[in-house]
């Protein structure tokens, strides 16, 4: 077991060059001249020449990217060049409007598509499951724009059920925000994960095992949840931890139509501001998450099925 | 399976209503309105606000507005007056100028102090008094070059030694705030001298604006670049929070200095209810809350729950919200007030006159100039809210003629067709696919996709090329970009201000994006620009629009024109978008409001 962590640990090096490479070449393909932003319509010739200086810009691509993978090291991702805000205070003060919202929103829209899945598992043909199943890939095919301009002005704006928009950092006066934007993060993903898990849920489901269960005369109850959940688990647990990590950019539509100042609307305006030190922090934290859950899910097989063995 | 069954309902049934009582007990608790800040403006930015440091966002519109509560500068713009004028603001009267022009001496209103900040050690946290020496100090830090000040072009080759200043800094790599400027001293305690090159009346302008205000050298030693977060002025109000992309609050200053409503405006005034506040004290309000809000539906819900003040009506509501010009009923019964005014703004699509096919052809651009038809641009668009732009300048502007008709901006295809055949390229034959860049997002591309329309009307083949916005910054400040759609607000309310757009020395990356250059029209520029205010100095601006008119290095576009919502509540509101320290002159009636409210 400790040779296989150690060895995917060691994987993570070429992953991370990888991603920073593809980051560093796209920003200097197609991001712009920040120099030009940050000066200003008045900007003159002589201060685009010291600013591209002073931010590193004439420097040699590869002594750039050195540069780039120096900072990844020490963790140090200097200022903001847009805002010229500490990267690190950003992230710090980001990432609990994005984690407050996408965490919740998460972990319901999990418990409650296996639950909806289980029951359209045991339902299974039934007019429920094929009601249920159209809705599912109705609720697909809709854009998450469309939910959330529905139901801001439908239970905000109308029916006055939900503020509109806004945001408490305090830690009580931030839910009532967060209850609308979450439960259309719940609906938008609840017909993916509940299609996925109930095909993986019917695959057990006539098992053998299942049929032994209920020929012992288990109640339902223990051959749902004992049995057949238990070993739909693995496949359940690798697409719940590969999604980990996305959450924390939170949703960006979400948080600029709700007025959440998080993750992901800070990375899209540093995308649009060609703030490259933001981006690369976000593309680096991003990819170093990633591969971190990539290998909780492969360890957590080992936990959920004694089966399987890690070298 | 008939005990499966009812497990499963039962299961099903339980699950639905535990998710149903936390969504209804999580929503029943809401929508409590703000009442934490009744007597507080409630105003929605629409983009987000990039910092607090006069220097380094003073260009930035958003970030001028919220700094323009906190920091002061010498002089401000008259709130009712129209023409704006300039008025003292910081400064005890108006600067005496010397009679060539070149020396102001400006005396500072004494008894005005900073607000309280721990960055004021020897005081123990209390704000010092402002001195002259204060606006030299941070005028010096917008010539710094670690600052990569967005202002410094206010003083740049004006203020006698800056420049030069700077640039020794810039040399040795180290900025001495200790080395006199020769054209910037205080000799006295409340007097500021400024020497200046040549006559620049229009000096007094930007001392208006964000990049001259007053910021104590306290703050940037305490804050360093933290600075950004933490705003400390002599203005009406005082910070109080800032949680980015979201909410700024300031509240009311309660040290801040005597100053009063004014008790004269436009004729029109009185009548609207604007000088039922002549002579209070300000600021009228206790403080103001600024929501950072991009998306235009929470706006637009927002404003019309009443949680904010004022809106520009977006362009999807603007039809079913303004029948005939005039509000519908509805909204006239829930108190909102419509007011109209036109926008000292231009937009154009931009023709680099340093490429070899586009900008070596005259008869090509007069062409492409004719062929756009503004009044469908005008309804397509802007819901009818804008006038089409016969010329650079935009109307309230001083320099700009009503009368004028630019005869290249005439919607005529025939004459189009015609030009284009002078230029070399009959029904656009020989004219190889012209490239417009374009920022992405808005309604741009549909706006460059009617663009296209309109010229592949005469022939012409237009490529849309989008952008990111520092994308498209590269492609027009390094002369790349063959045509670009862009938009100038004026900085100040003289034609000035849009003429340097085709001054030679202003080239990309200048202001003059589109690279023109006439020695006639620089020399009537430099001769004007020393020029006070004056009939003649107004033949030399017509006579400079005749040239951009005939060269059309733009094709002119439009003058917006704002169309506000405000609720019956908020008084005292008149806009002009130079005017950036304007919420202490607004008034909540919070009784009103309470009443009104009710209805929305």
């Amino acid at each position: 077991m400790l040779a296989y962590v150690v060895r995917r640990t060691l994987y993570v090096v070429p992953v991370v060059l990888g991603v920073t490479l593809i980051t560093f070449i796209l920003f200097n393909i197609v991001g712009g001249n920040p120099v030009y932003q940050k000066l200003g319509k008045h900007g003159s010739a002589s201060e685009i020449k010291i600013l591209t200086h002073e931010m590193g810009l004439d420097l040699p691509l590869t002594q750039q990217y050195l540069f780039y993978l120096k900072q990844c090291v020490t963790f140090d991702f200097g200022r903001s060049w847009s805002t010229n805000q500490e990267i690190s205070s950003m992230i710090k003060a980001g990432i609990g409007p994005s984690l407050s919202l996408a965490v919740p929103a998460f972990t319901a829209s999990v418990l409650l598509s296996i639950f909806v899945a289980l029951g359209l598992a045991f339902f299974r043909n039934s007019i429920i499951d094929r009601l249920l199943v159209v809705t599912s890939l109705g609720g697909i095919s809709i854009s998450l724009l469309v939910y959330i301009i529905f139901f801001q002005y439908t239970l905000s704006y109308k029916l006055g059920v939900f503020p509109i928009s806004g945001y408490d950092t305090s830690w009580s006066g931030r839910w009532e925000y967060l209850i609308l934007p979450g439960i259309i993060w719940v609906i938008t993903s609840l017909g993916n994960e509940v299609l996925l898990y109930r095909t993986i849920i019917l695959d057990e489901i006539f098992q053998d095992y299942v049929r032994t269960a209920r020929a012992k005369g288990l109640s339902e109850k223990v051959v749902l949840f004992k049995h057949v959940l238990k070993n739909a688990m693995i496949p359940i647990i690798t697409n719940v931890v590969l999604e980990i990590p996305f959450l924390y950019t939170g949703s960006l539509l979400l948080e600029n139509f709700f007025g959440i100042p998080g993750l992901g609307g800070m990375t899209v305006q540093a995308l649009a501001n060609s703030d490259f030190p933001v981006i690369k922090t976000m593309t680096y934290v991003g990819s170093l998450l990633y591969v971190l859950f990539n290998l909780l899910s492969d360890l957590s097989y080992a936990l959920v099925d004694p089966r399987i063995e890690l070298d | 399976m008939v005990g499966g069954d009812r497990f499963m309902r039962r299961y099903f049934i339980r699950f639905s209503i535990f998710f149903l009582t936390v969504v209804t007990l999580g929503g029943c608790s809401n929508n409590k309105g703000d009442s934490r800040f009744d007597n507080y403006v409630h105003e929605a930015i629409v983009a987000n606000v990039k910092g607090f440091d006069p220097v380094v966002s003073g260009e930035d519109l958003y970030s001028g507005i919220v700094m323009g509560q906190v920091y002061e500068s010498l002089l401000q713009y008259n709130y009712l007056e129209r023409p704006t004028h300039v008025e003292p603001n910081l400064a005890d009267g108006m600067p005496q100028i010397s009679k060539d022009g070149t020396l102001y001496t400006f005396k500072i209103k004494k008894g005005v102090y900073f607000n309280d900040d721990p960055c004021f050690k020897a005081t123990s946290g209390k704000g010092r008094e402002l001195e002259a020496r204060d606006f030299i100090y941070s005028w010096k830090r917008s010539a710094d070059p670690k600052t990569h000040s967005d202002t410094f072009w206010m003083f740049d080759g004006k203020v006698k030694g800056m420049t030069e200043w700077r640039d020794a800094a810039s040399k040795t790599g180290v900025t001495d705030y200790s080395l006199p400027i020769e054209g910037l001293s205080a000799p006295e305690k409340y007097t500021l001298q400024i020497k200046l090159n040549k006559p620049t009346p229009l000096f007094l302008y930007y001392m208006t604006m964000t990049g001259s205000v007053a910021l104590p050298h306290e703050l940037a030693e305490f804050y360093g670049p933290e600075l950004q977060n933490h705003p400390v002025g002599t203005g009406p109000y005082k910070f109080r929070s800032w949680t980015r992309n979201a909410e700024i609050i300031f509240d009311r200053n309660p040290h801040y200095r005597e100053a009063y409503y004014p008790s004269k405006g436009e004729e029109s005034d009185k009548a609207n209810g604007l000088l039922n506040d002549a002579g209070k004290r300000l600021p009228l309000n206790d403080g103001v809350v600024f929501t950072e809000v991009v998306e235009t539906q929470p706006r637009w819900l927002n404003f019309r729950k009443g949680v904010y003040d004022w809106i520009d009506i977006p362009k999807d509501n603007f039809d079913s919200i303004v029948k005939n010009g005039e509000l519908v009923d509805e909204l006239k019964n829930q108190g909102v007030v419509l007011t109209k005014w036109i926008d000292p703004d231009l937009t154009f699509e931009g023709l680099n006159m340093e490429d070899p096919v586009i900008g070596k052809n005259k008869y090509l651009r007069q062409a492409m100039s004719m062929a756009v038809d503004t009044s469908e641009l005008i309804e397509k668009f802007y819901n009818g809210r804008a006038i089409a732009a016969q010329g650079p300048i935009p109307p309230t502007l001083i320099g700009y003629d009503p009368k004028r008709i630019d005869p290249y901006r005439q919607f005529n295809l025939e004459k189009a067709k015609e030009l284009l055949k002078k230029a070399g390229y009959p029904g656009g034959k020989g004219l190889l696919e012209l490239v417009y860049e374009i920022n992405s997002g808005g309604v741009y591309r549909q706006m460059t996709e009617f663009f296209q329309q309109e010229m592949a009307k005469i022939g012409i083949k237009i490529r849309i090329n989008m952008n990111t916005w520092p994308e498209f910054l590269e492609k027009t400040k390094a002369r790349k970009a063959q045509i670009f759609g862009l938009a100038w607000s004026a900085d100040y309310p003289d034609a000035e201000n849009y003429l340097q757009l085709f001054y030679s020395k202003n080239a990309s990356p200048g202001p003059n994006n589109s690279n023109y250059n006439n020695p006639e029209f620089d020399k009537l520029y430099e001769k004007a620009s020393i020029m006070l205010d004056s009939p003649e100095r107004n033949k030399l601006y017509q006579k400079m629009v005749d040239l951009v008119v005939e060269d059309c290095p733009y094709i002119f576009d439009v003058h917006r024109k704002p169309h506000i919502l405000t609720h019956g509540w908020f008084k005292n509101y008149k806009r002009n978008f130079i005017i950036l320290n304007y919420i202490k002159y607004y008034r909540i009636d919070v009784a009103e409001k309470a009443a009104l409210r009710r209805k929305l």
